[in-house]
């Protein structure tokens, strides 16, 4: 098993600043939930680098990001099952 | 400018892809997307087999970012690295042979104005320091001296990371690599300098510490090639494979290595610079 990025939405929407998409390499693996203000993980896409931690951390100053078990997502949010639809996204990630 | 060079036949809807419908309806065609915007609309760039947290990755996410027309671009790479996730992308991408870069892009961009006389097509070439710093050299060289219309962006990783840790023009002198056991011996090419010496009209050095500053340098330099002439970007894209960067770390170390060697730089011409002014004055104009 490995690890991948998880975001703490009640820490994260305070300010959702997204930076940490902006410097996470792969591509539309940190989402942006308009209606809940926050970001969010395509876990499938996540390669595990923890760039983004160190973003939220040290740049953004939020600490909302942590690594977790994959195992540990009750129901992980997969870009390759649901697509990429903006509109159906309504705060309830893992 | 319009979506129809991607939009679906009516009918084939239910054939295409997830990712192919998404981008269709939620992809960045038509108007230019912010850096800010990103995690809200459908990148260019798929899924790919480049390694976690690499740098070079995240230069040319951001790269597709800049693209002013993303629907009329068409891109040039060849062996390294940085095809692996060029090729995902939904632009059109030429395989050039080790080398043949800047031959290739030469041809391309003049048969493209010939045959589409009243559409602008920008062509982009991304190649590793390897690819255009050694066995291209000639091809980029010529091809800036010939003033052709495209840009030419060096990912410069400052080795050789397809093919296992060989030292290039590009690596620094002293650097020890699993294939320069004793130590590059050389200086790093001075690739700006001979940019200038044969007139590029756009030169920008950078690295990716600053999203913002990696589109808008894109942008302009794929600008100032459609009109004036030849565009270089070399970006310090590290490979945290060969030089042993922890990932987490990997924006730790384009930091450090941009305060001591690698800040950012623009030198651009003075037609180049009217031009970029008149596009702004345009849009000022329009608003
Ligand atoms: C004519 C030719 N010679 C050698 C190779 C083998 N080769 C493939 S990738 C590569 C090195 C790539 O290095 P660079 O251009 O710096 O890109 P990077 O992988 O570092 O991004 C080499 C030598 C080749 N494909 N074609
Ligand atoms: S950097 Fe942190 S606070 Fe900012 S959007 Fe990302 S997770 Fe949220
Ligand atoms: S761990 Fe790396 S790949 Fe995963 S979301 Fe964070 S920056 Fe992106
Ligand atoms: S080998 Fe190096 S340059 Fe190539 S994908 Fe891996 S980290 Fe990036």
């Amino acid at each position: 098993m490995y690890l991948v990025a998880h975001i703490d939405q009640a820490i994260c929407s305070e300010t959702a600043c997204r930076l940490c998409t902006q410097y996470c390499p792969e591509a539309n693996t940190i989402l942006y939930d308009n209606a809940a203000k926050t970001a969010f993980v395509a876990v499938d896409r996540c390669k595990g680098c923890e760039i983004c931690v160190g973003i939220c951390d040290d740049l953004a100053k939020h600490h909302a990001i942590k690594m977790i078990m994959i195992t540990d997502l009750e129901s992980p949010f997969e870009l390759s099952k649901e697509g990429f639809r903006p509109e159906k996204w309504d705060g309830n990630h893992p | 400018m319009s979506v129809k060079n991607i939009s679906i036949t009516p009918g084939w809807e239910k054939y295409m892809t997830k990712e192919y419908l998404d981008l269709v309806e939620r992809g960045p065609y038509g108007k230019q997307k912010k850096v800010s915007e990103m995690g809200s609309f459908k990148e260019v760039l798929e899924e790919h087999p480049m390694c976690a947290g690499c740098a070079m990755t995240l230069f040319i996410r951001l790269t597709m970012v800049g693209l002013p027309n993303p629907e009329h671009t068409i891109l040039i790479g060849t062996a390294g690295c940085g095809r692996l996730a060029l090729t995902q992308t939904s632009i059109p991408f030429i395989y050039g042979n080790y080398g043949d870069t800047n031959a290739v892009a030469s041809g391309l961009k003049r048969g493209l104005e010939v045959r589409f006389k009243d559409q602008a097509k920008d062509v982009v070439v991304m190649a590793g320091d390897g690819g255009l710093a050694d066995i291209g050299f000639s091809a980029v060289m010529h091809s800036w001296f010939r003033k052709e219309r495209f840009t030419t962006i060096m990912l410069d990783n400052e080795v050789y990371g397809n093919t296992g840790g060989q030292e290039s023009g590009m690596t620094e002198r002293g650097a020890l690599l699993k294939m320069a056991p004793k130590g590059k011996m050389f200086e790093k090419m001075d690739m700006i300098g001979l940019a200038q010496t044969a007139g590029v009209a756009y030169i920008a050095r950078l690295t990716p510490t600053n999203p913002t500053r990696v589109a808008s340098v894109v942008r302009k330099a794929v600008l100032i090639a459609r009109e004036v002439g030849p565009t270089f970007i070399q970006a310090y894209t590290s490979c945290n494979i060969e030089y042993a960067i922890p990932t987490p770390k990997v924006l730790d170390d384009a930091r450090d290595i941009e305060a001591k060697r690698y800040g950012f730089m623009e030198i651009i011409s003075d037609e180049a610079k009217a031009y970029l002014d008149s596009i702004d004055t345009a849009k000022k104009a329009k608003k």
